[in-house]
């Protein structure tokens, strides 16, 4: 009975210690993935912006500039690609909302980022866009990988439509939580004027023609949960000129929005709390299942080898008798 | 002997379990009926 006993916890011994290695290495890098279907919004606010005003075409003071930025999950078009693709793919259809303090639109930039499910590495297939012009990304937008490093990656700016690097900058406590702080500087850049203007007969062809281009700079800045590879906040200090043409009427230049944009406290809030639950279960995957389980592999084979070690020696050749020999007489 | 077979069979439910979890992945959900938001939510 024993025997048996030793001989299952032995079974169960190597089941677990198996198990450690496999579900960090084989099965995390499988299962963790963003979900296809995922839906998202992000409200950031600047206050004391500077906006232009295309009636008079004269910057403004105004208390506050909200940006509203919504993502989601087109599983429909995730499945189909990942067809060409042989890959776990995610699609999604995003939205930056600009709203004036009068609650009037701004902007309104839509755009389509493909990207590997588990990786967040860029894919390329049609309908890959900004605002309506075709893109071909290199490097990750709005997520990080998971188990993301400290190191710089390579960050697509959807206003300038380039790939440049995002500088990893040091660990920091945002809030409780651990997270790895980045920032990317986009240096003065020609950018397109957006395909919706915010008032109604102005095209970006009509400005086209007036001479006027539109230059952009931004600093990036994100503070990044490592094992999820989620933002848990996000800054941008955000500028837009006007330059040359005949619309500025003589002037050079004319600020067409300058402010630091910020998460709003609330999305902050929700944001921090979404990152902290999803950090449990990467947590589980990489370390407290694998370290849990290779201890009690260990623990069974000791088990399952002292209760061998009990059995066979109980097993053993019966002790010599020692009782004196009964007298013999004649 | 007896022991390498235990051993043995740890090992092979071990692999079956993880390839059949992996395999059988994550469900991916259908895409939300919630629109591209073009107005301020008042919270998240």
């Amino acid at each position: 009975m024993r025997r048996k006993t030793s001989l299952a916890l032995l079974a169960l011994a190597v089941f677990f210690a198996a198990l450690s290695p496999l579900l960090r290495w084989y099965a995390f890098p499988r299962l963790a993935k963003i979900p296809a279907g995922q839906y998202q919004d992000m409200v950031l606010e600047a206050k004391d912006a500077t906006l232009l005003d295309y009636g008079t075409m004269k910057a403004e003071k105004v208390p506050k500039v909200t940006v509203v930025q919504t993502l989601k999950g087109n599983v429909e078009a995730s499945e189909r690609i990942e067809r060409t693709a042989g890959r776990d793919v995610v699609v999604w259809d995003g939205l930056s909302y600009v709203q004036g303090p009068d609650g009037k639109m701004v902007s309104k930039i839509p755009e389509r980022y493909i990207f590997d499910a588990h990786t967040q590495e860029p894919v390329h297939a049609t309908g890959e866009m900004v605002d309506g012009d075709p893109v071909k990304r290199e490097g990750i937008e709005f997520k990080w990988p998971f188990l993301t490093e400290k190191r710089d990656y390579e960050y697509f700016d959807a206003q300038a439509r380039v790939t440049a690097p995002i500088h990893y900058e040091g660990t920091q406590d945002f809030r409780g939580v651990e997270v790895y702080y980045f920032e990317q500087t986009i240096p003065w850049t020609k950018v397109p004027f957006p395909k919706t203007m915010p008032v109604a007969g102005i095209t970006p062809e009509s400005v086209a023609r007036t001479g006027t281009t539109r230059w952009y700079t931004t600093v990036r800045k994100f503070w990044v949960e490592p094992l999820t590879g989620a933002p848990v906040y996000g800054e941008e200090i955000h500028k837009e000129e006007l330059r040359g043409g005949t619309l500025l009427g003589g002037r050079e230049k004319v600020t067409a929005f300058a402010g630091h944009v910020k998460m709003r406290e609330d999305y902050i809030e929700h944001t921090v709390d979404l990152v902290k639950s999803n950090r449990t279960l990467v947590l589980l995957m990489t370390s407290y299942l694998p370290w849990g389980f290779l201890v009690l592999g260990l623990l069974l084979l000791a088990l399952s080898l002292y209760l061998e070690a009990r059995g066979r020696r109980g097993a053993g050749p019966a002790p010599a008798d020692t009782s004196k020999p009964e007298p013999v007489t004649a | 002997m007896r022991a390498l077979i235990a051993a043995a069979t740890g090992l092979a439910v071990a692999l079956v379990l993880v390839f059949t979890i992996t395999a059988m992945g994550t469900p991916s959900g259908g895409t939300s009926p919630k629109p591209l938001l073009t107005t301020v939510p008042a919270h998240p």
